[in-house]
């Protein structure tokens, strides 16, 4: 009940509010530019909340991650092009929408579904966060490592093409997150004599590299190889409006996918692409017109929308509860969170539950801003995107990298990781490695380490600690079969092409 | 081939770690090694890049090979030349403080990125550094950096 005086006490604060509006408008906006997403803005805009309250700062990012997720569905059906990779299950049917003229029924559809889908994970986040934070006070350094190492195989493993690349990422994110000293010894690790080497390589600068200037790199490469122009889908004069009949069937896709998104949501790693091409496929198996769908059927745009907004929430409950982030988004909050001087974990709802419970209310004011923006201003949104030129765009995006990887310390050795980290950052989107893997290790890799040592100090150096506590051993099967059942499926994926190849 | 190159590059990162790792000095009686977890990510690094190896070699004995000389090139050398003015830009900063190389970096990256109005280039000489240096060195409150061998804000201060 305690989102009830948050929500009271976020809606009588002018500037909180005005905030939650600017973020979901600027969440919108670059989640519906083709190239730019989210993870980039708030990677971008994290600096300039260092200088702002920590609720405030955490409102503005986290209401622009939501927005950012619902963004995407804008460049799907208006420009032919999947702002993010979970919205390219809308364009599936949006796309065939905005080509038979119904750009805006497909918009206003997509919009609506993407906030009762977005309101039913903030719910069921509310509701069960509580219950999580309560079990993980329970949970000593075995048990919270097992989680740890479940985590970093399911992120591993489970995203992108390739197992061994994506473990490569996740290694990768621990090796670097490792530089520095260490924090139980004060010994140095990979610092090879260097003193800014010991400070450690900083979250925000290697975030700003990867996702900003990473993305940069990738849109001029982009650049040479298409010279396709983004214009806008419009709709028939009948094609713009949304009737209560028209909207019906999509209800229990809807709930279905914010169902499917909220459960998908509250594991690490899995993230709102997979939440939405799930709800997608389970929506087309039980839908009426299972033949309209990839054809422009209405329902088509409600069921991934609806799942991939409800993973906003629930990937919230690995964060707090543990402290492990659920998505790129999330290891950039947590990164917000340490910045204020907040323990993110089980205690933060102990020491911070007033804050925690006011960031809840800023996400549900954030769905209604975003959700009134989108449902009465996409086209206009879609209009102020095309009029900017992103030969304009991304240069100034690459000028704001350097001065925000700046500002985050006042460290120039700061920038220069950030320079290295993007250029890593394109090397690994261009050999298909896995960035949001190698992040999100980045990040969860200090807290696991120091519970596989205080596990190790626990048992005298004895590795069957892991083994003989029930709830670890649970967690540690959990990751290596996560990696079984995808070795798995890639393997019949593999047959199944290479049946198709024979066949032809 | 592709996945070959990848992965010996990934055996020599690992190798480089390993040894690193390996610098850590043993651990006091009562605590554990602080390279114990680097150790165990550099040798998992190793296993994991004998594996991209290993497909690799595979895949180059079945024919299902990508030939390095087959994946298209385009746009690496413009990014190899962003790359080198992000490293000369951020340098430029020990040197010559913010506002001179962003007023250098600002018309050059849009060049790259394909602006060529002359105009446009050069106000975003001067408007570039100069809205930056509002919103973060002024509004914000962050202290610029300082050029150890010219800086424009020293003289622009008096």
């Amino acid at each position: 009940m305690e989102i009830f005086p948050a929500l009271l006490s976020v809606i009588t604060d002018p500037v909180l509010l005005f905030a939650i509006v600017l973020a979901a408008a600027v969440g919108m906006i670059v989640g519906a530019t083709p190239g730019l997403t989210a993870s980039a803005a708030i990677a971008m805009l994290l600096p300039i909340t260092f200088y702002m309250p920590p609720l405030f700062a955490l409102a503005f990012l986290y209401v622009i991650g939501k927005s950012g997720r619902y963004g995407g569905s804008v460049a799907a059906i208006l420009f032919n092009t999947p702002g993010t990779a979970a919205s390219a299950a809308t364009q599936i049917d949006g796309y065939p929408l905005a080509k038979a003229g119904k750009a805006g029924k497909a918009m206003k559809v997509a919009t609506i579904s993407s906030v009762i889908g977005d309101f039913m994970g903030d719910i069921m986040l509310v509701v069960g966060v509580g219950f999580i934070a309560a079990l993980a006070l329970r949970l000593g350094p075995p048990e919270t490592f097992a989680i740890y190492f479940a985590a970093f195989v399911v992120i591993g493993s489970v995203i992108g093409k390739s197992i061994v690349k994506g473990m490569i990422s996740a290694v990768l994110g621990i090796l670097v997150s490792m530089v520095g000293l260490d924090p139980i010894t004060g010994q140095e690790r990979f610092t090879f004599g260097s003193f800014e080497l010991s400070n450690g390589i900083g979250l925000v600068p290697l975030m700003i590299g990867v996702f900003v200037l990473g993305e940069v790199f990738a849109q001029l490469e982009e650049r040479s190889k298409s010279s396709g122009e983004v214009r806008e889908n419009t709709s028939a004069s009948d094609g713009h409006s949304l009737t209560f009949e028209e909207y019906k069937p999509c209800i229990p896709h809807a709930i279905r996918g914010g169902f499917i998104g909220a459960g998908i949501g509250v594991l690490p790693g899995l993230g709102s692409a997979i939440a939405a091409f799930i709800s997608y496929g389970e929506g087309k198996r039980r839908a009426k017109n299972p033949e309209m769908w990839g054809k422009g059927a209405l329902e088509g745009v409600a069921a991934p929308e609806a799942a991939n907004n409800a993973v906003s929430g629930p990937s919230m409950a690995p964060l707090l509860t543990l402290g492990i982030p659920g998505s790129t988004i999330g290891a950039i909050l947590l990164g917000v969170f340490l910045i204020h001087g907040i323990q993110v974990g089980p205690t933060l709802f102990l020491t911070d539950r007033e804050l925690v419970y006011q960031l809840f209310a800023c996400g549900m004011l954030g769905i209604i801003a975003y959700g009134l923006i989108g449902y009465f201003g996409a086209s206009q949104v879609a209009r102020i995107i095309l009029k900017v030129p992103t030969s304009v765009l991304y240069p100034l995006i690459f000028l704001t990298a350097f001065v925000a990887a700046y500002s985050a310390r006042g460290s120039l050795f700061d920038v220069t990781v950030m320079t290295f980290a993007g250029f890593a950052g394109w090397l690994m989107r261009k050999f298909e490695f896995n960035v949001a893997a190698f992040v999100i290790s980045f990040v969860l890799a200090k807290g696991a380490e120091e519970t596989f040592r205080q596990s190790l100090l626990m048992s005298d150096g004895g590795i069957l600690i892991f083994v003989e506590r029930p709830i670890a051993t649970g967690f540690l099967l959990l990751g290596i079969l996560a990696m079984a059942a995808r070795i798995r499926a890639i393997m019949r994926e593999r047959k199944v092409v290479s049946g198709e190849l024979e066949d032809a | 081939m592709k996945d070959m190159i990848e992965g010996l590059a990934l055996l020599l990162l690992s190798l480089i770690a390993i040894w690193g790792a390996w610098q850590v000095p043993q651990a006091a009686p009562g605590e554990t090694w602080a390279g114990l977890v680097p150790f165990g990510a550099a040798v998992a690094l190793l296993g994991l890049s004998l594996l991209l190896v290993a497909g690799g070699l595979r895949s180059a004995s079945h024919g299902t090979d990508v030939d390095v000389q087959k994946v298209p090139a385009s746009g690496t050398r413009e990014i190899l030349t962003l790359f080198l003015i992000a490293l000369i830009y951020q340098q430029s900063f020990r040197w010559f403080g913010y506002l001179l190389p962003t007023a250098a970096a600002a018309p050059v990256v849009l060049y790259l990125f394909g602006v060529r109005s002359r105009l446009g280039l050069a106000a975003s000489a001067i408007l570039c550094p100069l809205v930056f240096h509002i919103i973060f060195f002024e509004l914000l409150g962050v202290f610029p950096p300082y050029g150890e061998v010219f800086d424009l804000l020293d003289v622009i201060q008096g």
